[in-house]
């Protein structure tokens, strides 16, 4: 019996070789979690009655199946792939990096709020919690936000590309004296949180970090300029 | 409809992943039951994968491929059809990976797919070599020390042999659950101690008994299972055709007919001359020709007569004519007897059946102690039993009669019955294949008493021998896992030896794939409780030793000959493994081993496949039953 090694000799191609990505993990893992599922939804159908066809859905690819009315049903394209296609990370790469940067976010959020907050009380704190909105991807983003409520009294209008959770807004008018020391301080926190954004932004090699500190900033500046309305 | 398709390895993927999630649901201990239902009405639960899977609807020629792999495997070893399955699966999906992260390991192709498909068939190709030459030596090396030896030498129903009751208990218990599997043992071991031929090889009887359990049990539904029970001689599954006459004292005489008495010379279509001396006359017509073999055949049972043969065995069925002779004559008729039943009827009679009914000799006569009707459920069967048969064949012979509430349950058992006997035999096979030189010089004098129809004489002088030389048969080992585990440690040893001495970091070692896949098994077992998994690989490998050549040298020195032939391997923990079995129960290390190279032959031929070609003829039948009745279909047409 024949038993030949590998021909191809070893040369530089093997130290290239990089770890994937973390969006390329999340798309290999995104991809077998979806043909999991569809292993998991033939066998449901298969113990059902459904007949495993030899042939595969144009689309997909994917193996048909045909039920007892003879007629053929493709498990990805009719089931899987109805509402979440372009949020599937397995499918949409724009989407799977748009995951990413929420877990990002979320990571980092944490260790941005306590210092947020550990100024004046919440009600009056010139607090905007960065979120940068994907592009694509609405429904699935959804979970990886912060929930605030939206604000009361009409803010600032928003960017183009974020959209930003202005600080919440007391219907009542607080009185000018005690307002102006609370302002103070949420001016110096706000001013010291763009300070550290700045040095962030430029030490930051990555595109998603730059993109998000440059949010950061501007929703301080929006905070600032909203804190600057308030005292006049 | 395309007629040629090019098969991607991700197309094979799929069809075995399908297959995968469907067994997987049943697998385990804590696995769950199919339900399935007919359009009659009927209703039958099941566990057994080769039942589940041969009942799917499958069209797909891949899918097909692999459950009809997966019924032969079972007609073999009797169990595993599940195991394969996962562990097939998994081989696909190692491989697939393997193949895509490194596609380029050979000769460029055309295209990517191309050049995955020609890495995972060389995998493929590899790994069942690799099998096939090494792997018993590694099993026989370090996973049979942590086993048992099952001997079935003195096997009688009170026998105190635990492991080989253990091994048939925890059979039981996958295939019927907990609450008849001690019944069922005990129905099991009664029924092997009555056909074990004394002084001789127990293999010999469990392969008789394999392979006329069709004849040897009756089902009955519609009684509850205990009433399942032994019952002394032959049933013949069919009624007296005639009316029994009163059962006599004396034992009776029977004869066996392979052919009709009353000549069936006319069918439709034939013409015939009848001649009266030169002339065709017609005066005699068919009147008279019937008249004619209608004598003959009252000289025929005149003739039976004579001898004092008053029961008629027939296989196919008779005239009125010949019905109404034998009432008249006062003896019994049984006819249609299948082949089956009349095969085991004359080897355990010793009488030859009669073809030509005009030559009746002594030799075709068969001496019963009695045959009389039974009713069993609502049907009433003819049952006999043999004169002297124990003096002769030194065996008493008995029947099964498996009770069950519903005809589905009754099948279940008795294919659970007929798949222990399967399982016993292939435990009772050698795990090694190739021979020490010592096992062929020495000769056994036990060798020349055996019976001529017994299995070859080469594997009975082999067993008997019990001098310096390693006998691997028989052997158990805990199940839940351990067999997995204890392969998985040896394969991932031998493939970090194996890479330190050859030196080639670019090939990769096929025993580190085959290592991750055995895995797969004990994950799924576990796969409820992480933490029990963990703790089970634990408690396994904790039993290996650090050095391996102490357990080596311990092995191949034992001193022997032992008494009574027995040669039992050594086991480190003896004490701890005695708790251990009782809870997991045991599995053989022969089946295992079959199963692995099964599994490798299976997916060889998988990703050999290049192409598949669609034909518009209707190639085989969609019944389920073509699978079970034996038939070859014809789905190799769609295969390149």
């Amino acid at each position: 019996m024949l038993f030949f090694t590998c021909c191809r000799p070893v040369d530089e191609e093997d130290f290239e070789w990089e770890p994937p990505t973390e969006a390329e993990m999340k798309v290999i893992q995104a991809r077998r979690e979806r043909q999991d599922k569809i292993s998991k939804l033939m066998g449901d159908y298969l113990l059902k009655g459904y007949k495993m066809l030899g042939d595969c859905c144009e689309a997909c690819g994917t193996i048909l199946l045909q039920d007892r009315q003879q007629k053929n049903y493709c498990v990805s394209c009719q089931e899987l792939d109805s509402d979440i296609d372009k949020d599937n990370p397995a499918l949409n790469p724009q989407a799977a990096l748009s995951q990413v940067r929420e877990r990002q976010l979320a990571a980092q959020v944490p260790a941005a709020a306590p210092e947020l907050n550990g100024g004046p009380t919440s009600s009056q704190a010139g607090v905007s919690v960065p979120q940068p909105r994907p592009e694509h991807c609405e429904g699935a983003a959804a979970g990886g936000r912060a929930l605030l409520p939206p604000p009361v009294v009409a803010s600032p209008p928003p960017t183009a590309s974020t959209t930003t959770l202005a600080p919440i807004r007391p219907p009542v008018c607080p009185q000018n004296s005690t307002l102006r020391p609370v302002l103070e301080e949420a001016e110096e926190a706000v001013l010291t949180k763009l300070r550290w954004a700045t040095a962030q932004l430029q030490s930051s090699a990555s595109l998603e970090a730059s993109i998000q500190l440059c949010s950061l900033i501007s929703s301080c500046a929006n905070s600032l300029r909203n804190l600057k309305e308030l005292s006049q | 409809m395309v007629p040629l398709e090019q098969l991607h390895l991700s197309h094979v993927l799929q069809a075995v992943s399908a297959l995968e999630s469907i067994v997987l649901r049943s697998f385990g201990p804590e696995g769950g039951q199919v339900l399935f239902t007919r359009d009659t009405g009927q209703v039958m639960v099941s566990r057994s994968g080769k039942r589940i899977l041969t009942a799917l609807h499958l069209d797909h020629p891949l899918a097909r491929m692999v459950v009809r792999c997966v019924w032969k495997h079972s007609t073999i070893t009797g169990d595993g059809s599940k195991t394969f399955v996962l562990l097939l699966a998994s081989l696909l999906r190692i491989i697939h990976a393997t193949a895509t992260k490194d596609p380029h390991m050979f000769q460029p192709h055309n295209s990517t797919e191309a050049s995955e498909a020609a890495t995972a068939r060389h995998l493929a190709d590899r790994l069942l070599e690799f099998a096939l030459t090494e792997l018993d030596e590694l099993i026989v090396l370090n996973v049979l020390p942590h086993g048992f030896r099952v001997s079935l030498e003195n096997f009688t129903a009170e026998t105190h042999d635990l492991s080989c009751q253990t091994l048939l208990v925890s059979f039981f218990r996958t295939r019927l659950g907990y609450a008849y599997c001690d019944f069922f043992r005990n129905l099991f071991c009664e029924l092997l101690s009555h056909w074990k031929v004394k002084d001789d090889r127990p293999s010999f009887s469990i392969q008789f008994l394999n392979n006329s359990f069709l004849a040897l049990h009756t089902q009955v539904s519609g009684v509850p299972v205990s009433c399942s029970r032994l019952i002394e001689g032959q049933v013949i599954h069919r009624d007296f055709a005639t009316p029994c006459p009163q059962v006599r004292k004396q034992p009776l005489k029977a004869v066996v007919f392979n052919g009709y008495l009353q000549p069936k010379l006319l069918t439709t279509g034939d013409v015939l001359e009848l001649r009266c001396g030169d002339k065709v006359t017609e005066d005699r017509g068919i009147v008279h020709f019937s008249s004619w073999t209608e004598k003959s055949v009252e000289s025929i049972i005149a003739t039976l007569q004579s001898f004092g043969v008053s029961v008629l065995l027939c296989a196919l069925k008779q005239s009125s004519a010949v019905l109404a002779a034998a009432t008249q004559a006062g003896m019994c008729l049984v006819e249609c007897v299948s082949e089956e039943e009349i095969s085991l009827f004359t080897q355990l009679s010793g009488v030859t059946p009669i073809s030509d009914c005009r030559r009746i000799h002594p030799e075709h006569i068969a001496t019963l102690t009695f045959c009389k009707p039974l009713l069993l459920g609502a049907h009433r069967y003819v049952h006999l039993d043999f004169h002297d048969c124990e003096e002769r064949l030194k065996v008493k012979p008995c029947s099964l009669v498996i009770c069950a509430p519903s005809e589905g349950q009754a099948d279940q058992h008795a294919c659970a019955f007929q798949d222990a006997f399967r399982m016993l035999l292939t435990a009772l096979e050698p795990v090694r294949k190739t021979q020490t030189a010592l096992e062929e010089t020495i000769p056994s004098k036990k060798c020349t008493s055996l019976h001529a129809d017994n299995i070859s004489n080469g594997t009975a002088c082999r067993v008997h021998l019990h001098q310096k030389c390693v006998t691997e048969t028989g052997c158990v080992i805990s199940a839940g896992g351990t067999f997995e585990f204890l392969l998985h440690h040896a394969l991932h040893q031998y493939g970090h030896s194996c890479s330190v001495s050859v030196n080639t970091s670019a090939v990769v070692p096929v025993s580190q794939l085959l290592a991750k896949a055995l895995l797969s098994v004990p994950r799924q077992i576990y796969s409820r409780n992480l933490k029990h998994f963990l703790q089970a690989q634990t408690r396994v490998v904790a039993l290996i030793p650090k050095q391996p050549h102490a357990l080596s040298a311990n092995f191949i020195h034992t001193e022997g000959p032992l008494g009574d032939g027995k040669l039992s391997l050594c086991s480190c923990k003896n004490g701890n493994m005695s708790l251990k079995l009782l809870d997991l129960g045991l599995e053989s290390v022969s089946c295992k081993y079959q199963l692995v190279l099964a599994v490798l032959q299976c997916l060889t031929n998988l990703l050999r496949i290049n192409m598949v070609l669609q034909t518009h003829a209707v190639l085989h039948t969609e019944s389920h039953d073509s699978l079970n009745a034996h038939s070859e279909s014809s789905e190799g047409e769609d295969e390149d």
